[in-house]
């Protein structure tokens, strides 16, 4: 499985979709947003919460990103030849759940270091440990939802679907322009998405505070929805691969 | 007794309507080269795709070695390349041949797979820009790596050329010579004649004859010489090699194991008008080795 894994990473590398959607764009957003100061606060304060929200957004990128090669891979004949090798049919969907979690990593560095190096963001060592963290484990529910669309969709599709919920996801959940300036009802909705809970959690550490159990509590459940998901779209591809 | 490699018994598969595999029976003993021929329909791949465990069928038994295929691939018993896909773009050759190798516990060494598949030198070029016969050849050395001991090739030789056919067959040799099982599928009946020891026609998902090239050979160096029919015909059906006489309007089709000698004899006799020699075709094939299956 660890060579599956390394084969897999070295495609999403050489991967252009991304390149584009993990590391460019969230990067290249962040330097013109924090500069705009389209964030709340003084100008260092809203340096944070823009990198916080871009690293989000790489991350996800990648996540989404790592789905559509799933269907790709099933339109190529790829997972096909796969179950025609020793590799059991658990090892690789594990494997690839763990290329999307690896895969995230160069997004989430990316973002944070044009922070620290063009913005000269401080936080304390603990804060970027939990910031980190925190951006690192919670891609997994977006992870599973891209491979569902992976598994559940064909080609095209699944790539059109995970772009789309990728801005979606992106833009609702207040990544792009914070919540702050949506009219109530979008905030309402915002405030029940995956993605706004997931960048919640960074933005509080980063602001000093304690993640809040809402956030948790809604990330979570979106995990639970996104990987019966995930389960249900493997097990229908596995009937007609 | 030894277990045979490949073990169908009674298998069918439908999809929807279409009866693609119908109550198939397939015993390959160790060690043989197994021909799949037939038409385009005719059920090879969902034969092997079923064998492979890839397809689940809808009633019979399928085995490799003795086992669940699924176990058998799962154990590096069996190395298989289907008709179509299986590679992946943004990796190389090398790349791609290391990871499958290493998917293995005794894979082959990665020279000698691509000396097997002619790619030698080849190694470090994108799978995604090679030419349609290159990644023929990607795929099947795929389905050599792991030196597994069933090798399963769905029409192996389609995207190739005629030089590139031969060595491809020169490649096979010697897996064969060191006791590889082999099937594999074609349309070409040239191939499955020179190539395996045993050759099972199938149509609409039937096994239709089953037997040795040289079997095969005898029955479908059927030619058909035919001249125009002047006055009474009946005694041309006892010239030499004439096994059966057809008389088709004011021409006379006569089948032959041995046309020179029936064109010879129709020339001493002075009956050669409007000649014609018609070698056996795929077709006609499949005609007299289902006539012969029935007999
Ligand atoms: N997934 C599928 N869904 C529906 N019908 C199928 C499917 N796979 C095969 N068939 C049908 O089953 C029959 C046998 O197909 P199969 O692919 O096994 O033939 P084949 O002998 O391999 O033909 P070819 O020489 O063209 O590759 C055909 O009528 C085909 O249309
Ligand atoms: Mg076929």
């Amino acid at each position: 499985m660890f060579g599956y894994i390394r084969l897999e990473l070295l495609r999403t590398i050489r991967d252009g979709g991304f390149i584009i959607f993990g590391i460019a764009s969230p990067v290249v957003m962040y330097l013109v947003l924090s500069n705009l100061a389209l964030a709340p606060g003084d100008k260092h304060a809203g340096a944070i919460v823009t990198m916080v929200s871009m690293a989000a957004y790489g991350a996800l990128g990648g996540a989404f990103n790592n789905g559509s090669g799933i269907a790709e891979d099933r339109a190529a004949g790829w997972l096909r030849q796969l179950r025609l090798t020793p590799l059991a049919p658990a090892q690789v969907v594990s494997g690839k759940v763990i290329t999307g979690v690896l895969g995230v990593v160069p997004s989430i560095a990316a973002v944070l270091l044009t922070g620290v190096l063009v913005n000269h963001v401080t936080l304390s060592a603990g804060q970027w440990l939990a910031i980190v963290g925190l951006l690192w484990a919670g891609t997994v529910p977006f992870s599973l939802l891209g491979l569902g669309n992976g598994y559940n969709l064909t080609g095209q599709t699944a790539a059109m679907a995970n772009i789309a919920a990728l801005l979606g996801l992106s833009i609702v959940g207040g990544l792009w322009v914070p919540t702050a300036g949506f009219p109530g009802w979008l905030r309402a909705i915002a405030e029940w998405t995956p993605s706004n809970s997931y960048a919640a959690l960074s933005w509080d550490v980063a602001s000093g505070t304690a993640p809040g159990p809402r956030a948790i509590a809604i990330l979570c459940g979106w995990l639970v929805v996104f990987g019966l998901y995930a389960r249900y779209g493997y097990r229908r591809a596995g009937r007609t691969a | 007794m030894e277990i045979d490699a490949v073990s169908l018994t009674a298998v069918t598969k439908s999809f929807g309507a279409v009866r693609a595999v119908d109550g198939l029976t397939l015993a390959i003993p160790r060690g043989q080269t197994v021909a799949l021929l037939g038409p385009n329909g005719a059920g090879k791949s969902t034969t092997i795709g079923m064998l492979l465990g890839l397809i689940p069928p809808d009633s019979g038994k399928t085995a490799i070695f003795g086992i669940d295929p699924g176990q058998a691939v799962r154990q590096g018993l069996a190395g298989a390349m289907p008709q179509e896909g299986g590679l992946i773009p943004r990796v190389t050759i090398r790349e791609l041949l290391t990871f499958i190798a290493g998917t293995y516990r005794a894979p082959l060494p990665l020279e000698q797979v691509l000396a097997l598949a002619q790619m030698t030198g080849l190694e470090n070029r994108r799978v995604d820009k090679l030419s349609g016969g290159q990644a023929q050849r990607v795929r099947f050395a795929m389905a050599l790596v792991g030196d597994p001991d069933l090798i399963v090739l769905d029409e192996p030789t389609a995207a190739l050329d005629v030089e590139a056919r031969r060595e491809f067959w020169n490649g096979m040799r010697t897996l064969t010579g060191r006791g590889k099982t082999v099937l594999f599928s074609t349309h070409y009946l040239d191939e499955a004649d020179e190539q395996a020891d045993r050759v099972v026609v199938v149509d609409r998902g039937h096994v239709v004859a089953d037997g040795t090239s040289t079997d095969i050979k005898k029955i479908v160096a059927l030619t058909t010489v035919s001249v125009t029919a002047v006055g009474e015909v009946a005694w041309l059906g006892d010239l030499p090699g004439v096994t059966r006489l057809e008389v088709r309007g004011d021409r006379v089709h006569l089948r032959s194991a041995d046309p020179d000698a029936t064109v010879m004899a129709l020339a001493q006799a002075g009956a050669v008008r409007n000649l014609e020699v018609t070698p056996a075709d795929l077709e006609d094939a499949f005609v007299a080795l289902t006539a012969k299956e029935t007999v």
